[in-house]
């Protein structure tokens, strides 16, 4: 029975994300009716057909927010996903994207590109490009040393504090304009998606999250303590450096575009983990189910709460640390 | 099934610590228990046969195979390990422990089938562990935990296991049930059973064969009724003892 019970659960989470896109479809500024909403997807695909709706359904349906939820999907499994698996990886529960330097690589990159490089070099490939160097950084610093795990962390710890100077530096140089639009930046938003942008983060970030998805039980292994995964077959530093990549670049690619948005990656993996324990065969789907839902959730709370928008970056934050407190007063004991 | 491991000319050292040992041959389908103080390198000898470390080539040979030339996951189907003592981050439930022995046969971008979660649960019964799949490790007992991750090598379906200080922190009974399952292993599954020992009685009550070690180096191998005796153990332990049988056992005194 309890069985059963948890089948269905399971099967909801998953179906949670794509049935909360559908409803927030007509959710927004300009309400869309649901019965419209299905007329105007129907329309869509065949033009013929059906009643005719106004065609700024269209418009606001399949050019603003269709690509702005589908980056809410994709960016908030991206993030929960990174930062289940980072943590698995370095068996600690404190670790989330911020750690390798991803975070502050790809705010110093955006910074670049909108004081001083305009739109020759869009923000959004500058902190992809500058995400990834961080990420690098701190891998060929680590280097080689025989606890890898830490000197990893250590190592993102101190790029990270550097990359977050030099954000600092080109701050103080930024005229006023530029600064404004860094600073909105820096606090996370969806409202800016595009298809155009779309097209390159999309396709990075389906590829990472289905790769870790794939790895998902080899993260158990992984968890171990390198001599045990090491005795048991596992190339551990092989495995440890996919793992990393494939973290860093959907991490990366869905910053680039959303700008930094904190708390996804740490507080899902622990709800996750406290609802069905340490395995991740099923902590890893479930976290990028659940991080999928809870930033369209987010997103569409920033559209709707107030007469502004209030940037997501620092709703998240806002929602995520007292759950978290709640989370940790409550929390099952998962980590040893 | 293997015949023997050989050792020759390997060397291995940290800082200020050389583990050397010129030739030695390992009984195969035997208890073997390497004896010897603190520091004598017990440890590191297991993980140069464990493959953990680095250890150059032609000096592991597992039937004229040289142990340094197979890949990892070759050389995890032959050989497993358990290390004195195991960090674990998360609290992972028995089942999912054991099942992570599978690791060599299971692609890094796959899961574990129906027929790997058969041998976990065969390896956990073989234990005397059946009826413990969904509890939490951290609920066990040291003893049961020790025998978990006794399962777990024998996940791996490896010929050779090799134990270090697998009754450390047991009381006399988890140590003797954790003793003769060692002796099952061997006997019934005709494994190989590698253990680091300090309780010598265990050692010498329990093992086919014995190796005594100091300072990095073999001082002495072989059954123990034959090399036993009280001047071996005062040049390894440094200290007098007095062997006594009893009761067609031996009894140690210091």
């Amino acid at each position: 029975m309890q069985n059963k019970k948890a089948k269905i659960l399971t099967v909801l989470f998953f179906l949670l994300p794509f049935l909360l896109t559908l409803a927030s479809l007509s959710i927004g500024r300009f309400h869309v009716p649901p019965k419209d909403l299905a007329r105007t997807i129907i329309q869509t695909i065949s033009p013929s057909t059906g009643p005719r709706v106004p065609t700024a359904y269209q418009d606001i349906l399949f050019r603003i927010r269709l690509p702005r939820l589908l980056l809410a999907l994709m960016a908030g499994a991206a993030l929960s996903l990174s930062g289940a698996s980072l943590q698995a990886l370095f068996k600690n529960p404190l670790v989330n994207e911020f750690i390798l330097g991803i975070s502050f690589g790809a705010a110093f990159g955006a910074a670049l590109s909108l004081v001083f490089l305009g739109k020759n070099f869009p923000a959004q490939i500058a902190a992809f490009i500058f995400s990834l160097i961080a990420v690098l950084a701190v891998l060929l610093i680590s280097g080689r040393s025989e606890s890898h795990t830490i000197s990893i962390l250590l190592t993102g710890v101190i790029v990270s504090a550097f990359f977050q100077a030099l954000l600092s530096l080109v701050e103080f140089f930024a005229n006023p304009y530029a600064l404004q639009s860094l600073f909105f930046w820096l606090l996370g938003s969806l409202s800016l998606a595009t298809w155009k942008d779309l097209s390159i983060s999309l396709p990075i970030m389906a590829v990472g999250i289905v790769a870790l998805i794939m790895m998902r039980w080899r993260l158990n292994v992984l968890s171990l303590s390198d001599e045990e995964a090491k005795s048991m077959g596992v190339n551990v530093r092989r495995e440890r450096l996919l793992v990393i990549l494939f973290a860093s670049l959907i991490t990366a690619a869905a910053t680039a575009v959303a700008g930094v948005i904190g708390w996804i990656g740490l507080i899902i993996p622990h709800l996750v983990r406290m609802m069905v324990g340490a395995d991740n065969r099923k902590v890893i789907p479930l976290a990028a189910a659940l991080g999928a839902s809870a930033l369209i959730i987010a997103d569409d709370i920033t559209r709707v709460a107030a007469t502004f928008e209030i940037p997501i970056g620092i709703l998240t934050s806002i929602i995520g640390i007292p759950f978290f407190i709640i989370l940790l007063r409550r929390s099952r004991k998962v980590w040893l | 099934m293997a015949v023997s491991i050989d050792v020759r000319e390997l060397s291995f050292g940290y800082k200020d610590f050389r583990l050397s040992i010129d030739c030695l041959r390992l009984e195969t389908r035997k208890v073997t228990s390497i004896v010897g103080r603190n520091g004598a390198g017990k440890s590191t000898f297991l993980k140069c046969l464990a493959g953990v470390v680095p250890v150059s080539k032609q000096s592991l040979f597992l039937d004229g195979r040289d142990l340094a030339s197979l890949r990892m996951a070759e050389r995890a189907k032959l050989i497993s390990y358990v290390p004195q003592e195991i960090s674990l981050a998360l609290d992972y439930r028995v089942l999912d422990l054991v099942l992570m022995g599978r690791a060599a046969f299971i692609s890094p971008f796959s899961v574990p089938s129906w027929k790997d979660l058969r041998t976990a649960e065969e390896a956990l019964r073989f234990v005397g562990l059946e009826g413990f799949e969904t509890r939490n490790f951290s609920q066990l007992s040291s003893g049961e935990r020790r025998l978990v991750l006794i399962a777990r090598t024998l996940a791996q379906s490896a010929e050779i296991l090799l134990l270090d200080e697998p009754t450390t922190f047991l009381d006399p009974k988890h140590e003797i049930e954790v003793m003769n399952l060692c002796r099952k292993l061997a006997l019934d599954k005709g494994k190989t059973v590698i253990v680091t020992l300090h309780n010598l009685e265990t050692a010498v009550n329990y093992s086919d064969t014995m190796v005594f070690m100091k300072k990095g180096k073999v001082v002495a191998s072989g059954k123990p009724d034959e090399v036993l005796n009280s001047s071996l153990l005062e040049q390894v332990y440094d200290i007098r003892m007095t062997i006594v049988p009893h009761d067609g056992k031996k009894i140690i005194f210091r």
